[in-house]
């Protein structure tokens, strides 16, 4: 649109025609305070706290309704707009109670903010404020009736952002009131999106209730370990008697890739790092058949010396290692470096939740084709084949909802169920369960393979309408599906392509190589020659076995020894316990899970939110990881992977590149805690090596992937400053998906699970058991 | 001329000396005097050990808002807030001090902490007596600030777990 | 969005239901001519009227609830066979509208939005019922008794507890 030209406090200013006064004048940094006014939600003017004065019009204008106009004259604080503020505030105060040294908004509170800035601390109003007791909605959601200030921001939220609808308005006047749908209690998505946009401390989270104050914590922007979206989330974190505990996750910055958007489990389901039952000590398997714990040192001799024995008596092939769909890249690029050169084996796999290897092939050297997660914001028109975001890319259904509202964005949902977001779908076509395939095939133009009728034929003729599509699909497409899908979107002029994987680092596994038949970077096992180069090793050039071929050959009696990292393969692949009988296992996990327990050794680990790095999400969108919290007892996988292959013999420096390139640190640029620095510089000069640099440093690993990975030549300033940067999928060095098994097993995960990880939060349990058990209606909200 | 203003100088000096020699003494006897204080006389403004208070039922008057030790220069102020119940009600309002420790080798007593009390539940007492040959005696916890609850409506003070 | 299979209403105001969501460009609007037609026929808006009218219009029953609540007219509790509603708006007060109300306060026994125990009379004070001209009145479910005086309430009070005063259901 046009720009004009208006002038807000004696400054000229310009922007487009159409922008909302609030709008224009925060861009330039003129501050307009408003409650109820929130961007990318529709207009309320409810709370009257953006006045300005407009030359040439009666009275005092809103700004958050009114939009700029050539020559328009604003003044936005005079005597007369002071005083009007404060006259509302002063309304505003007249039934809200005085308790904010008790009321967790207290010190991130806009109304407090307000009162400072405006006064009404004194107030002329005498009549007696009216209390009433405290609701609980949800297991997630507290309301505090008189604090609310009806700025109607969280009925706004859930509506429009969230497409839940679950709250209200009811009564009138003074006795209004913010009511929820189930008429004592929330029917939601627990996102907690209205605790984080309200002003105030009406609407409280049933975490971080009573527990601390927000200036008390230290807060730490880290990427979210649940699902693949890779949302940033803030943790508070507060000192405690082992560490540092995680006390709060919130949206607080809204600087990241996510912008406003959290969901259930970024916000409330980190309650599994402070879990009682957490593993604090190293637990060694006796000859009576019991753990028993055992000394750090002691454990991994006992491992080390366990796994070299098996690698010289019966060769790599007879180790299997496991990764984790949670871990960073750091670790996982690590791990199967780990198992090519010390093990010497290819016997690596992970849990797989979608085909990210076809993908790559399919798109291999083709620039400017996979899309992130911020471009499903803005792309004009959109086409989901398969998944359903709103319960495993809670993100994306939030982007992809407020690109329809906001841009008008045309999406196209072709879904075996009748999945929430087709609400918002221009188009929506209810296939077959196993009729993806055929769909890209009549989308493509083959008639013959659906029954066509006026309504595909109408859903084919709008996508290859469009000029620019993003196609998003999910696991239903496996090998050859995908490879004939981008084929079909290419055949169209401006297509983008997005793969939704499970979990928050599974497209990282996949990238980082934990795969039995290819290399970091998808690069196949066969034509290894630059990373064996850069190695200084022997690589194995056959590929090794996956997953389920390993628990075929521990049955065999043919897998010595087996390695898992952070993964519960037994509960996930159903596997029966007694075929891991004669295989000495190995299991690093944060908790005794059923495959922890058939372990040999199993190590305590830290979760993502307790070390740093950088993950990937299913979107290649790279971003880095920074350490929130500590638990006193546990270690960084990183950290034992390098330990063990030290007692194993292995060549430290030719394992991680410490000391070469970027310098390496002892933790200060990612905040160590708790002695860490101290714990690592007494390690090093133990064994002789330098002080300064560090082999448990992940950022000497990162080097490495930059140097081989090409996809990842990405901007590590960029990174480091806190920006997402996208993994290059043109830079991918594979001609062809090589002929493998369909190992995929998708998660199946809802908003609130969250794979074996979820089962250990106790807010997500709690949450889904009220919603599997639906409390009755007692009375009404009054 | 001299002499005789030396003379005037020095006995204008031992008037004072002489005339002080009948006045009552202003020496405290402590530590061998009467009372609680050990004969120390204390100003009520003096800021000594500081005293948790409690409110007219018994119940403790802090809600674990944090402002004392976002106030306290030396940082010695910590908290561990938790949620009052119904059956375990500590404070009147919604939140309590679970743990509330003054650490005396930090504190400087500057009392930024009372004046930022917006329930007045820190006081300054004046307690003085702080010293110690072991370091670690000297964090506070709640328990050894907060005021006996004795002579408090029963019930409630039986259900505060500060008293011991 | 769609008629029930089963419905809680008379044929008659089914019918009327289904022809009312077409009337307006929006669906919604028909919330309010639906809700007060509800209540003419159930006594008063229940659980399952909030439920049927929502999926009536298509909208959640939260939305049905917000716009029952705001209306002072609309009621959730059943009233008495005979709802006399009191006007104290302007021109009643002026020429009597409280003195009317605190005697039928006293004749009944209950205050306002309650309902005798034997179930025949509830009794509301309301805000103009669009009788200036003849305060003070009062309407006894449809019906208007105006210009009246305590003695006048009492006869009409008299009529409709001697089952004279019109039924209307």
């Amino acid at each position: 649109m046009a720009d004009v030209t208006f002038t807000v406090d004696g400054k000229k200013l310009t922007a487009p025609a159409g922008t909302l006064l609030i709008d224009a004048c925060k861009a330039v940094g003129i501050e307009i305070p408003a409650f109820c006014y929130y961007p990318g939600l529709s207009l309320q003017a409810a709370c009257r706290m953006c006045v300005v004065r407009i030359e040439k019009m009666p009275k005092l204008q809103t700004a958050c309704t009114t939009t700029v106009a050539e020559g328009m004259v604003v003044q936005t604080e005079t005597d007369e707009i002071k005083q009007a503020r404060k006259a509302t505030i002063e309304l505003l105060l007249g039934n809200h109670p005085l308790d904010c040294p008790v009321c967790d908004a207290g010190g991130e509170c806009e109304l407090q903010d307000m009162t400072f800035k405006y006064g009404a601390a004194e107030s002329k109003y005498v009549e007696i404020k009216q209390h009433r007791e405290e609701q609980q909605w949800s297991p997630v959601v507290f309301f505090d009736r008189p604090r609310c200030i009806l700025c109607y921001r969280c009925v706004r939220v859930c509506g429009e952002g969230m497409d839940v609808w679950a709250l209200g308005i009811q009564n009138r006047g003074v006795s209004a009131v913010i009511a929820p749908n189930g008429q004592d209690h929330l029917e939601c998505e627990e996102c907690g999106m209205c605790i984080d946009i309200c002003p105030v401390g009406a609407l409280t989270s049933g975490t971080y209730r009573y527990k601390t104050r927000p200036w008390e914590m230290t807060h730490v922007a880290t990427i979210c370990t649940h699902c693949g979206d890779g949302c940033k989330t803030t943790l508070g974190t507060r000192r405690s008697n082992d560490g540092m505990e995680i006390v709060r996750g919130d949206n607080r910055d809204k600087s990241g890739i996510n912008g406003d958007f959290l969901c259930i489990k970024g916000r409330y389901a980190f309650d599994f790092a402070n879990r009682t039952e957490r593993l604090t000590k190293p637990l060694v398997r006796q000859a009576d058949g019991q753990f028993k714990e055992a000394s750090w040192s002691e454990a991994i001799d006992f491992a080390a010396k366990r796994l070299r024995e098996i690698r010289e008596s019966k060769g790599g092939q007879a180790i299997g290692v496991i990764g984790s769909n949670r871990t960073t890249n750091e670790e996982n690029y690590l791990l199967q470096k780990f198992a090519r050169t010390v093990l010497g084996t290819n016997n690596i796999d992970h849990h797989r939740t979608v085909d990210y290897v076809s993908f790559a092939a399919a798109l291999a050297g083709k620039s400017e084709r996979t899309a992130s997660l911020r471009d499903t914001a803005n792309a004009p028109a959109i086409l989901l084949l398969g998944n359903d975001p709103t319960e495993q890319h809670p993100a994306l259904a939030w982007n992809l909802r407020s690109n329809v509202r906001l841009n008008r964005a045309r999406i196209y949902i072709a879904n075996h169920a009748e999945i929430k977001l087709r609400r918002q779908a221009k188009q929506f076509l209810e296939i077959p369960k196993d009729g993806y395939a055929s769909l890209v095939q009549y989308l493509a133009g083959n008639d013959s393979v659906v029954a066509a009728n006026e309504q595909t034929a109408a859903f084919r003729d709008a996508i290859r309408k469009e000029e620019s599509l993003l196609i998003i699909f999910g696991s239903e497409f496996r090998g050859r599906d995908i490879q004939a899908l981008v084929e079909f979107g290419l055949s169209l002029p401006n297509t983008k392509f997005v793969l939704l994987g499970d979990y928050a680092n599974s497209r990282g596994a996949a990238d980082m190589g934990l795969l039995p038949d290819t290399l970091p970077g998808y690069v196949p096992v066969a034509s290894a020659a630059h990373f064996a180069d850069e190695y200084g090793a022997v690589l194995p050039q056959n590929a090794g076995l996956d997953l389920l071929q390993m628990f075929d050959a521990a049955q065999s009696g043919n897998l010595a020894a087996l390695y898992v990292v952070g993964s519960n393969p037994v509960t996930r692949y159903g596997v029966d316990p007694a075929v891991l009988k004669n295989t000495f296992v190995i299991v690093q996990d944060m908790f005794l899970t059923e495959t922890a327990q058939l372990a040999d050794v199993v190590f305590p680990a830290a979760n993502l939110y307790e070390k740093a790095g950088t993950v990937t999400n299913t979107y290649g969108d790279i971003q880095l990881v920074k350490k929130a919290a500590d638990k006193a007892g546990v270690r960084s996988d990183f950290e034992l992977i390098v330990r063990l292959a030290d007692r194993m013999g292995a060549d430290l420096k030719k394992l991680v590149p410490f000391g070469r390139g970027v310098r390496a640190d002892m933790g200060q640029t990612r905040g160590a805690q708790s002695g860490e620095a101290d714990r690592h510089s007494v390690w090093l000069a133990a064994h002789g090596l330098e002080p300064k640099l560090s082999p448990f440093d992940p950022f000497a690993t990162l080097d490495e992937i930059q140097r081989l990975v090409p996809s990842y030549s990405f901007s590590r300033l960029e990174l480091l400053a806190g920006s997402d940067q996208h993994a290059k999928s043109e830079l991918v060095q594979i001609s062809a998906a090589p002929a493998r098994r369909d190992l995929v097993l998708p998660s199946q995960d809802t908003l609130f699970t969250s794979g074996t990880l979820g089962r250990y939060s106790d807010k997500l349990k709690e949450v889904l058991d009220s919603h599997t058990t639906p409390k009755p209606v007692e009375a009404a909200a009054d | 001329m001299s002499i005789v203003r030396n003379i005037a100088a020095i006995s204008k000096g031992m008037s004072i000396t002489f005339k002080e020699m009948f006045q009552p003494t202003e020496v405290e006897n402590y530590p061998d005097g009467p009372g609680p204080t050990r004969g120390a006389v204390l100003q009520d403004r003096f800021r000594g050990a500081h005293v948790l208070q409690r409110d007219e039922n018994g119940l403790e008057k802090c809600v674990a808002c944090f402002l004392c030790a976002a106030a306290c220069p030396s940082n010695c102020i910590y908290i561990e807030a938790a949620e009052n119940t119904a059956e375990n009600r500590i404070s009147s309002s919604e939140r309590y001090a679970k743990v509330y420790n003054i650490d005396y080798n930090r504190c400087i007593f500057c009392g930024y902490c009372v004046e930022a009390c917006p329930t007045d539940a820190i006081t300054h007492g004046h307690g003085f007596e702080l010293a110690s040959l072991n370091a670690t005696n000297l964090v506070m916890r709640k328990e050894d600030m907060l005021v006996p609850a004795v002579g408090m409506p029963g019930e409630l003070a039986a259900h505060s777990d500060s008293v011991k | 969005m769609s008629t029930p299979a089963t419905t809680i209403f008379s044929p008659e105001t089914a019918a009327r239901f289904d022809r009312l969501v077409t009337l307006y460009p929006v669906r919604r609007s028909a919330l309010i001519p639906m809700l007060l037609y509800a209540q003419d026929e159930v006594g008063y808006i229940s659980d399952e009227v909030v439920k049927e009218v929502a999926q009536r219009i298509g909208i959640t029953e939260l939305d049905v609830r917000n716009v029952l609540s705001y209306y002072s007219m609309l009621r959730t509790k059943p009233a008495g066979k005979y709802n006399i509603q009191v006007c104290t708006n302007i021109s009643c007060m002026l020429r009597g509208g409280y003195e009317i109300l605190e005697h039928c306060k006293q004749r009944l026994g209950i205050g306002h939005k309650e309902v005798t125990p034997d179930g025949q009379f509830s009794l509301e004070e309301v805000e103009c019922i669009g009788a200036c001209c003849w305060a003070p009145a009062i309407q006894v479910n449809y019906d208007f008794y105006d210009e009246l005086t305590p003695e006048k309430m009492d006869a009409v009070l008299e009529e409709y507890k001697t089952g004279r005063g019109k039924e209307t259901r």
